[in-house]
This record gives structure tokens, sequence and C-alpha cells, in this order.
């Protein structure tokens, strides 16, 4: 019974799904609006029970569940994601016949990603990850008349198929050399991954599955495409929940499970992350939409993010850890913004193609000046300007990074953080410089809900980054 | 007995095929396919090295991944018939949208 306790938080995001879903079926589509806000109560009793065991750790079910300070870090990531996009989706699903089936995918990609983060065994965290995939499938095919959510949920099936295939064949062969699913005896059967050429392979393959997950270039070709197609609520879920949970998978298996063959792997990361934050930085330049533009960026932090593999100090993970919490209420507000206009732009015309493009942007500050500012927080946090949760993450990873004796690297940040500065500035630009072309719109108050949460979360790891990077610090000992 | 490497051969091939497929196809339906070929290779060297190590974890893990492939391929055929509504085909390289 102690051991179900310890589970409370996942157990009350899969009640609270099921009974949306069952609800839905007798509810008219006026009255599903009470299905938003009861999703929206079960993240936030689920978001307080994890805080409340932020200190226990545990291992659950034979060694398969592990409840320990990186698994409730991430979780807590996942949930206040999850919880930004419910709110925000309570305008979003408004009038939809098809309200209950949204809400009980986004819980069910959020039970997933929860069990990631507590995976301890190889075939549990695949079985997760597949279940945060398929329900995230689905939500990106949403708008099911949108023939651009239609085509983002096709190419993000594409990949992320090929990426389960890669992955399974990958922990089929670190089953074959080492003998077992289990993460930590994988680690104890180092040598014998090292003495076989199938050590190596389970690498290759391990880091092209997970690297279509995170979108490391070159296996990001599906990202932009399917955040731009897929409606904002969903590529907030994408880009600050799913994203994150493609790193802390790839921080168990690689860090613990098969820290044995680091010599190879730190070598592909260090390549890959200097590719994609280069990539995702030059690209993002040239976008007019802004969906696009922020897919580009999210593709430049992963990169960020992934030089916690290069450096492997307790330091430099803990300023990735950090970075994940951070990119998740940056990127998830970031999207909520985005999704805001796109609602004033279909009030004004219905048929709008690209309803995210920067024109549209053109004196935001005047017409919707919560969002505005909100956005202007957002962009100024992604680009690691103080004093946001950007710049203190930023901060610790990439000091980390130069105390490791990796300049280079941490000047190639700093470069791409200097060149990224001009795609966000730009946006900011159109917000306050250019004049309005409409009236002042009213912001729905379920937007500015999550939008202030965002805010809120930017601005206290910025202000009062201590106990923060305590609790980034705790999970990064869990791994090192 | 049938050495081990014979299995990881075939499984090789096996991926190698799907994977090609799934590159050069524009038809959604034969994409499908090729997904559940690239899993199912997978599927084979599990079996295979859980019988040459002597441990039933990788036939459980098969049956796990046998079950997420049947809802991989239904949530994939549900996209498919969406796509099918819209533009009266299923030729995958007409979706072409989102560029940069």
């Amino acid at each position: 019974m102690t051991d179900l306790m310890l589970l409370a938080p996942e157990i009350t995001i899969v009640v609270t799904g099921l009974v949306v879903l069952l609800a839905g079926l007798f509810m008219s589509t006026p009255s599903k609006k009470i299905l938003a806000y009861f999703s929206t109560l079960g993240c936030i009793i689920a978001l307080v029970l994890t805080i409340n065991s932020l200190g226990t750790s545990a291992t659950l079910f034979s060694g398969t569940l592990g409840i320990n300070a990186l698994s409730q870090f991430f979780k807590l990531v996942f949930l206040t994601v999850t919880l930004l996009v419910s709110i925000a989706s309570i305008k979003y699903t408004e009038g939809n016949s098809h309200t209950e089936e949204f809400y009980t995918l986004v819980l069910f990609a959020t039970f997933g990603m929860m069990m990631v983060a507590s995976a301890e065994d190889l075939m549990v965290l695949f079985v997760a990850f597949e279940l945060a995939s398929l329900a995230t499938y689905a939500l990106a095919g949403f708008e099911k008349q949108n023939p651009r959510s239609l085509e983002a949920a096709m190419k993000y099936f594409i990949a992320g198929a090929l990426s389960g295939a890669l992955l399974l064949l990958g922990i089929s062969f670190v089953y074959g050399a080492s003998g077992t699913t289990n993460i930590s005896a994988v680690a104890q059967n180092a040598d014998l991954l090292m003495s076989s050429p199938m050590g190596l392979l389970s690498v290759v393959l391990l880091i092209a599955g997970f690297g279509f997950k995170i979108a490391l270039v070159p296996f990001h070709m599906w990202a932009p495409d399917t955040y731009q197609g897929s409606p904002s609520v969903v590529s907030a879920l994408l880009a600050a929940g799913s994203k994150k949970m493609g790193f802390v998978a790839a921080f168990k298996v690689f860090i613990v499970a098969l820290i044995g063959l680091q010599a190879d792997w730190t070598i592909a990361f260090a390549i890959l992350a200097v590719i994609t934050m280069t990539y995702g930085n030059v690209v993002a330049l040239s976008q007019t939409s802004v969906k696009r533009m922020l897919a580009y960026s999210s593709l430049a932090q992963a990169g960020y993010i992934s030089m916690a593999f290069v450096v492997l100090t307790p330091m430099a993970l803990t300023g990735g850890i950090l970075y994940a919490l951070s990119h998740g209420f940056m990127k998830a507000g970031a999207f909520i913004a985005t999704a805001a206009v796109v609602y004033m732009v279909f009030k004004d015309d219905k048929k709008s193609e690209i309803p995210d493009h920067i024109d549209n942007f053109k004196g935001l500050g005047k017409r919707m000046p919560i969002t505005a500012l909100s956005l202007t927080i957002f962009v100024f946090a992604l680009a690691g300007i103080p004093p946001t949760a950007g710049f203190v993450s930023k901060f610790i990873l990439f000091s980390s990074t130069i105390e490791s004796g990796f300049v280079w690297l941490a000047v190639i940040a700093i470069i791409n953080s200097a060149i990224s500065l001009y795609y966000y500035a730009r946006v900011v630009k159109y917000m306050y410089f250019i004049p309005a072309e409409g009236e002042r719109v009213s912001e729905p108050a379920p937007y500015v809900v999550a939008l202030l949460i965002a805010v809120f979360g930017v601005l206290a790891i910025g202000f009062w980054p201590e106990p923060f990077v305590q609790m980034a610090m705790n999970a990064a000992d869990v791994l090192i | 007995m049938i050495p081990l490497n014979c299995y990881l051969g075939l499984s090789a091939i096996i991926f190698a095929i799907g994977l090609y497929g799934l590159i050069s196809q524009s038809n959604g339906i034969r994409i499908l396919m090729r997904v559940e070929l690239m899993l199912n290779s997978a599927n084979i060297n599990f079996v295979a090295f859980s019988s040459y190590n002597d441990d039933l974890t990788g036939q459980v893990f098969v049956l796990f991944s046998i079950a997420l492939a049947a809802a991989e391929a239904v949530i994939g055929f549900a996209i498919l018939i969406s796509i099918y509504r819209m533009h009266d085909s299923i030729d995958l390289s007409k979706l072409n949208l989102l560029r940069w």
C-alpha cells in the first residue's frame, strides 16, 4: 500500500484521464467545458502530490520503477507543462465536441512521460516512451479538418515510428550483450558491452532513436513541420514536455546504463550538439512563421542541453537538468502566447492560412498587451538575458563547460546565443515598434492565466534560483 | 543448432528492407508495413538473444512490443483515414504544405 502511495501523482493523472473520457460520453458539447476544469484540477493535485514527495527515494515493483530526486524533478517539469497546456486549452477546446478526447490524450501522454522519468528497466522505459508518443501523434492531428494539422501528424508519426524501431533494436542489442534489461544491472555488466561489437552498435541505434525524439540535427526534419502544423497548445506540449521526456530517457540510458561506453557517445553528442545549435539558430533567422521560428529555436535549445552529455560533470548535468525546467516554462509559454495570437487572427479572418505569420504580430503590444509582454519575457529568457530562468540555466551550463576545459564548446554555444538574439528581438520589434493594424482584442482569461503562471515560473527561477538549483543538483547526484 | 549470428543477420536484413522502404515509398499503407517490418526485426533479435542467453525477459519484451506495434498501426491508420478524407488519396508525397 505504501508503494502505491508513492505513485499517487501517476494514479491521479490516469484516473482523471479515464473519468474525463467516460464522462464525456454522456455530456452535451457546451457542458464539456467542465471536463477541461476537471482535468486542470487533476493536474494541480498531481503537482502538489509530486512536490510533497520531492525528498523520497524508493524502488518499486521488483526494481522496475524508481522514485528519486531525478524522477521527481522531471515529473515536476512534465506536470507544470501539462498544467499550462491544460489551462490554455480550456479556451482552445471551447465548443469542440471532442474535448474529452483531447484532455484524455494530454493526460495519458503526461502519464507516459512520468513513467519514463521513473523507469529503471528498459522494458518499462520503452513501453512508457511509446505511450507518450502514441498519444501525441493523435494530438498533433487533432484538427481533422485542417490539412496542415494532418500533415504535421503524419510526419510526426513516421519519424516517431522510425525512432521507436531504432530504439527497440538498440535495446535488443543492449539486452543481447549484457543479458538483462534492468538499467543498473546493465551498468554493472559494462565490460560485457564493451567487449562486444553489439555495444557500439546499440550506442549508434540509441543515439538515433533518442535523437529523433529530442530533435537533434540530422534527426530533426519532422520537428519544424510538426510544431508549425499542430495546434499551438499541442506544440507547447511537444516542445516543452515530449522533448524533455527524450532527455530524461537519454540521461538514464546513456549516463547510467551505458556509462562504460562513455568514450564513444560523448564524441557523438559533442558533434551533434554543435551541429544542432548552429543549424537551429541559423535557419531560425529567416523564418516568417513564428511557430516555425520557435521550433528551430527549440532545436537550438536541445543542442545546448546536449552539452551536458559531453561535459558530464555534476555541475554540467545540474545545468542541463535546470535548463529542462526553464525551457519547459519558456517554450510552453511562448507557444501559448502564439495560441492567443492565432485565436485573435481567426476571430478577424476565419480563412487565414498561416495564422502565426510574423505580420500578425504587428502592434501586438497595443492589441493584446498581456500576451505581448509575456511573449517578450519568454523570448528574452530563451535568448538568455538576465534576470530570467534562461540566463541562470545557461550560466550554470556554460560556466561548468568552461571549468571542465571544453572552452571551444562554450565559445560556440555563446556565439550561438548571440545569433539567436537577432530573431528573438525581431519578434519584439514587430510587437512594439510597428504600428497596429487592428483594434484592441480582449484576451481570453485561460490564455492569460497560463501565460502569467509561465511568466511567474520564468522570473522565479531568474530572481531566486537557489532552491531550483539545489533540486537540480540532487537530481544530478542520482545520475553521477 | 543454428548459430546466433544467422538470426542477427536475418534481423539486420529485414531491418534494412524496412528502412529502405520507409525512405523510398510514398504510399501510406506501404510505409506502415515497413514500420512493422522494422519492429519485427527487433523482435527476432530479442527472441534469439532470449534463447541463447537462457533468459525469459526477451520473450516478455517481444509480447509488449507486438502489442505496441498494433497500437502504433491503429494510430497510423487513423491519421491515414483522416488524410484520405481530406485529399482523396493516401499518397504522402502530396503532403507538402509545410516547408521552409
